[in-house]
């Protein structure tokens, strides 16, 4: 009985390709209008679906010697009996089943070569099981399998690309406006060579390109540090920065805007204009600022944050907030100060953010303009802080680099950057 | 590191330090919104030299402090504030020194109490008060400022903090006030970028005035 029981297993299983595929009429519904993709997802399905039902097949017939094992044993009741009719009722459903899966795997190509020779399977092949069980692949496999092996960067990368390409296609005419608000990429790298011989013009319809900003910034502001970086580039920088800023040392070079890393001490390299995404103001022992530049290479700000000059970590950057209240507060005036100036302006953003976030070099020695005084207790927070607020709806640059010539007149109430307190600050202000 | 003030505790003339005036500090502190957030402890030794002939004793110097500090469990901090020289050592230096027996502790104190949190500030409350003993000898008070490192930058904003929390504390009419000298740190080879030396100096120095007011108290009640 053992004997027949295995052999009529073995039969069942080799009986799953019974028919010969319908090669007229209609064509079985789930291989016809269906992408290749998904006949294949399908076939993979099924071919699951009928790899556990020959598990189950195993089982079963495992079961089925049990109970005639058992009845084989003397005083025994008609239990055995019972579990041997379960069993081959369950079995010949899984068998049944199984038959219903092969054709099915028969007619989608799976077991034959029909589909092979279809011009339009995208590339992807149906999976081919062979008469002696094993699965060949091909193809899609490959496909799959590299897929499943590519870090998300590349496909990052790679889906930056398409999208790249497909908006060169599709969107001609954003890519000529972003080549120099009108003036095409010849004149603009005519004006950049000519940006160091241009004088204290303070003259924001100059500003017109990246360095022509941070050279003038860097004229108007000896104390300032201004850097400049690739973004990811920027990210090695964040997470290192403790080390960095402990380290007395250390000698910055002067036009270090032109430099890639601080951390290089060889020759350093040139971040080439169109690259940076990412400018660092560093006014020592008071502040850190951060702007985000999108499109990389642009004068167009997305966003700021302000930092202590000693944090460290790579929370540090455009989006990022700073541990500590005082500049948590003035990157949420930041914020609202960037929009301000895209706003009324969008060409000189850039110029006027940079500018107004120099104002905060006194940020712990101006006193408030209403109150008088350094410290005051925020009401929200019920913290003391200095006064964090800057104005910019009446900001001008021309007016903070050129401080020094009214300071010595004596009028200094009137050209210094005002500030105030949070509860001091008023919109009109 | 960020920087910090020590402030220490001068009784008015003729009144001594008690813990009441610790209670009421304590209440001044959560007055201005400060939250308590832990215990601290800071250690200062007195050290005199084991020397087998005591009359080479004056060759040595006089007051030779060593401290340890919370925020920095692994060392250990000595000065000599008369060659006004700070040094930072590991803190095995104890265990060296000891199986050494080059020099001994003479007298030990303990600066403990509670920690608060007000924003970007961190105030800590102490009672300075011998080892193995309750006697209650003086307060001292540290104001750190978190965001920045600088002396220099900082000085304003201290300024006023100081005064706010002198103004504070006088509306208790206490026996006393706060009292901040700051040491010159540069006589120490000390930059203006804080470090924990600097608070190894100002804890000398606080010292100073410590012993100084102790005396005072002493003369005047003889």
């Amino acid at each position: 009985m053992l004997q027949q029981h295995q052999h009529y297993l073995q039969s069942a299983a080799t009986a799953a390709p019974p028919l010969p595929p319908p090669a007229t009429s209609t064509p079985p519904s789930s291989t016809a209008g269906e992408a290749p993709p998904k006949q294949v997802a399908l076939a993979m399905d099924r071919l699951g679906h009928a790899a556990r039902l020959i598990a189950d097949i195993r089982l079963g017939a495992d079961r089925l010697l049990e109970a005639l094992f058992v009845a084989a044993q003397p005083h025994q009741s008609s239990k055995p009996l019972h579990l041997f009719r379960q069993e081959d009722d369950s079995m010949r459903q899984h068998l049944q089943d199984l038959r219903t899966i092969g054709r099915q795997l028969e007619e989608s190509g799976v077991l034959n070569e029909s589909l092979r020779s279809r011009s339009n399977s995208w590339g992807l092949h149906m999976p081919l099981v062979c008469p002696d069980g094993a699965v060949v692949a091909y193809a899609w496999k490959r496909q799959l399998a590299g897929q499943a092996g590519a870090s998300a960067v590349d496909r990052t990368r790679l889906a930056l690309k398409a999208f790249t390409d497909q908006k060169r296609r599709f969107f001609p005419h954003l890519d000529d406006e972003q080549n120099g608000q009108g003036t095409d990429s010849v004149s603009k790298k005519h004006r950049s060579s000519q940006a160091l011989l241009e004088d204290n013009q303070d003259n924001l319809s100059d500003c017109k390109t990246l360095s022509d900003v941070l050279t003038s910034l860097e004229k108007d502001m000896p104390n300032l540090k201004v850097l400049t970086y690739e973004r990811l580039d920027w990210l090695k920088r964040a997470s290192s920065l403790p080390a960095s800023a402990n380290d007395n040392t250390m000698e910055v070079p002067k036009h270090n805007f032109h430099s890639s890393s601080i951390l290089r001490p060889g020759p350093q390299t040139v971040v080439s204009m169109d690259k940076v995404a990412v400018i660092e103001l560093l006014f020592p022992s008071v502040f850190r600022a951060v702007v985000s530049l999108h499109p990389a290479g642009s004068i167009d700000p997305d966003s700021v944050a302000f930092f202590s000059p000693d944090e460290g970590g790579s929370y540090i950057h455009a989006r990022g907030s700073s541990v500590y209240h005082v500049y948590r507060h003035i990157t949420e005036h930041a914020a609202v100060a960037l929009q301000y100036f895209l706003g009324i302006r969008s060409e000189t953003a850039l110029h006027s953010l940079l500018h107004w976030i120099c104002s905060y070099r006194s940020l712990f020695t101006d006193i408030c303009s209403k109150c008088g005084r350094l410290l005051a207790m925020e009401k929200q927070s019920a913290l003391l802080l200095p006064p964090v607020h800057r104005p910019y709806r009446t900001f001008s640059p021309s007016k903070v680099s050129s401080t020094q010539a009214i300071a010595s007149t004596g009028d200094q109430s009137r050209s210094a950057p005002r500030a105030y307190h949070i509860g001091c600050f008023s919109d009109e202000a | 590191m960020p920087l910090k003030w020590v402030l220490n505790w001068q009784p008015n003339a003729g009144s001594t330090v008690n813990s009441q005036i610790l209670n009421e500090v304590s209440q001044c502190v959560e007055s201005i919104n400060g939250v308590k957030e832990g215990r601290w402890k800071a250690t200062l030794t007195f050290y005199k030299p084991m020397l087998r002939d005591q009359a080479l004793a004056a060759d040595f110097p006089r007051d030779f402090l060593g401290i340890s500090l919370p925020e920095q469990p692994n060392k250990y901090y000595f000065i000599l504030r008369g060659h006004k020289i700070v040094l930072e050592a590991d803190s095995s230096i104890q265990l060296i020194m000891e199986k050494l027996q080059s020099y001994k502790s003479r007298v030990a104190l303990n600066f403990e109490g509670f920690q608060y949190q007000l924003g970007d500030f961190q105030l800590r409350v102490g009672k300075v008060v011998p080892t193995h003993s309750e006697n209650l000898r003086g307060i001292v008070m540290e104001v750190e400022y978190l965001p920045i490192s600088s002396l220099e930058k900082s000085r304003q904003v201290m300024d006023e903090f100081v005064d706010i929390w002198q103004d504070t504390v006088s509306k208790r009419s206490l026996p006393g006030h706060f009292l901040h000298i700051e040491p010159n740190f540069s006589d120490y080879g000390l930059a203006d970028h804080y470090t924990s030396q600097h608070t190894a100096v100002q804890y000398a120095h606080v010292m100073a005035q410590l012993i100084a007011s102790v005396q005072a108290g002493q003369a005047a009640r003889n």
